[in-house]
């Protein structure tokens, strides 16, 4: 098995790679630019008083709720995570709302025994603040958030060089089949998209199941393309 | 509407259409939201002294008006389940006398033997299916953590060890990679959570318990499903064993009804009630 390098830029949407990167790159550059901005709005609030749950909300949610409609993605939920032992009021804190009313998330939890909530160990979570790159973590069983099979792309945000959190949108799984499957299927070949550790988040070959993974000498079957600056893998059946 | 208009035109109804005309029960909303916080009270999810998230912030939450949010804390509140403090640092809190414990015997003794057994197949039903899926699913690396933070956990501390442990059987269940199995394992976790919290008390039984998770986790780890259904069965039978000899043991010495906390004001009423009558 032999790993290619993405083709180059003027072959867009001419590979399965291409339309992949292209798809998942559009929620890293809505996040950039987001985690920016918001960097911003944070530093000047933070100069009048304490960073508290409730000015966090308050300024983090026309920036979310407008992230629904500005990526061209089915984005199910947005928000910001914010960094542990952060915020002057809580040990941990999502500012976050998701689902067909975008609804602000409130876990009981958060606002009763803070230290419930221990995101730390969280691949959306984790992998931003270990590499301070933009992740796209999953596909997993959001039992936190939206209770569904999803995929979470999240942006670390840094003030002075200091991580102070996540910007992210999660994507379901489900919306994401629907969107990808039938525009990879076009290319006629035995089309995979795997994640870091070989999981399956969607497949044009009716046999394989998203959630199972390719790993070890199954591999051997598949021409590997990795997907430029995300942790996923388009997989071709030889 | 008639009984015959339920039946599909090809005939008799099958069992399961019959179920969608199931009554649906006429309980209110404020009445669904009372239960939700009172079964995590009674759980030991909400620990005495915990406070609630304010009444907006709860309405919004459940995803009902603010007035059916403060109907059920209200009625929470007669219940003596919370009790309610005024000025900048009040709210709604968990009452000091909420014992999970205490709620948990409760419910052991008021249910039956032939229910607890139900209640506990179910549980294996479904967590063994994710444990087989996750078995064949997840990454080595992903069980390591959390066998990491499990063996972090100081099981001294019965109430993190609790949540601990239920943490890492969700996050178990969470790598099936199934959603829907996910969604109704956390679900039976919390109506079992009470009494594996019962069974905690017991510093032999708890140790084996932990053995025994580190044990399915490592055959998780290891790809091997068949070792890891073996020892998740082992270890609930182990459990409700242990629950059904303690209720045995309960059985004749609890007799006075603790299901419903007795509210301050009126234990006051009935000592002083009983005063009046010893002193006449």
């Amino acid at each position: 098995m032999s790993i290619h390098p993405a083709p180059p830029v003027s072959r867009i949407a001419e590979h399965p790679v291409d339309l992949v990167t292209e798809y998942f790159a559009r929620a890293i550059d809505a996040l950039d630019e987001w985690k920016d901005a918001l960097a911003h709005e944070i530093t000047q609030l933070r100069r009048t008083a304490p960073l508290t749950t409730d000015r966090l909300d308050e300024v983090v949610e026309p920036s979310a709720l407008r992230l629904f409609d500005t990526v061209d993605l089915p984005v199910y939920g947005s928000g910001f995570i914010a960094a542990l032992n952060w915020l002057a009021d809580a040990n941990s804190h999502l500012a976050w709302w998701q689902g067909p009313e975008r609804a602000q998330l409130v876990l009981a939890a958060q606002s009763v025994n803070k230290e419930h909530i221990d995101y730390s160990e969280l691949e959306w979570y984790r992998v931003p603040l270990a590499t301070g790159q933009p992740h796209v973590a999953g596909p997993y069983v959001d039992y936190l958030c939206s209770d569904e099979y999803t995929i979470t792309v999240a942006a670390p945000v840094h003030i002075d060089g200091v991580f102070v959190g996540a910007v992210a949108l999660d994507l379901l799984i489900d919306r994401v089949e629907r969107d990808l499957t039938p525009r990879l299927a076009a290319f006629g070949d035995d089309i995979s998209i795997v994640n870091g550790v070989g999981r399956v988040l969607l497949s044009t070959s009716p046999a394989r199941e998203t959630g199972d993974t390719i790993r070890g000498d199954d591999l051997a079957g598949f021409e590997r393309f990795a997907c430029e600056g995300m942790a996923l893998d388009v997989l071709i059946a030889r | 509407m008639s009984i015959r208009s339920a039946a599909p035109r090809s005939g008799r109804p099958t069992r399961l259409h019959s179920a969608v005309f199931q009554p649906i029960g006429d309980e209110g909303r404020a009445a669904l939201v009372e239960r939700r916080i009172a079964e995590a009270i009674m759980g030991g999810v909400l620990a005495a002294g915990e406070r609630l998230p304010a009444e907006t912030e709860l309405a919004a939450a459940f995803g009902v008006a603010p007035a059916t949010a403060r109907e059920a804390l209200l009625a929470l509140r007669e219940r003596g389940l919370i009790v309610t403090r005024r000025g900048r640092t009040g709210g709604s809190f968990i009452a000091d006398s909420a014992d999970p414990v205490r709620f948990a015997t409760r419910a052991l003794l008021d249910g039956s033997r032939v229910s607890l057994r139900d209640t506990a197949q179910h549980y294996l039903a479904i967590t063994a299916a994710c444990v087989d899926l996750a078995a064949r699913r997840a990454d080595a690396t992903e069980i390591a953590m959390i066998v990491a933070r499990l063996e972090r956990g100081d099981d001294r501390d019965l109430a993190a060890w609790r949540r601990a442990s239920d943490d890492a059987v969700i996050e178990l269940a969470a790598l099936s990679q199934s959603a829907r199995l996910t969604r109704e394992q956390m679900k039976l976790q919390g109506e079992l959570s009470p009494l594996l919290a019962l069974v905690d008390t017991d510093a032999d039984r708890r140790l084996e318990s932990r053995a025994a998770l580190l044990a399915v986790l490592r055959a998780v780890g290891e790809g091997d499903a068949e070792a890891a259904v073996l020892a998740l069965r082992a270890s609930t039978r182990a459990t409700v064993d242990w629950l059904i000899a303690y209720r045995e043991r309960h059985a004749s010495t609890i007799t006075a009804p603790i299901a419903t906390v007795v509210q301050p004001s009126a234990a006051t009423t009935d000592a002083s009630t009983r005063t009046e009558r010893s002193s006449t």
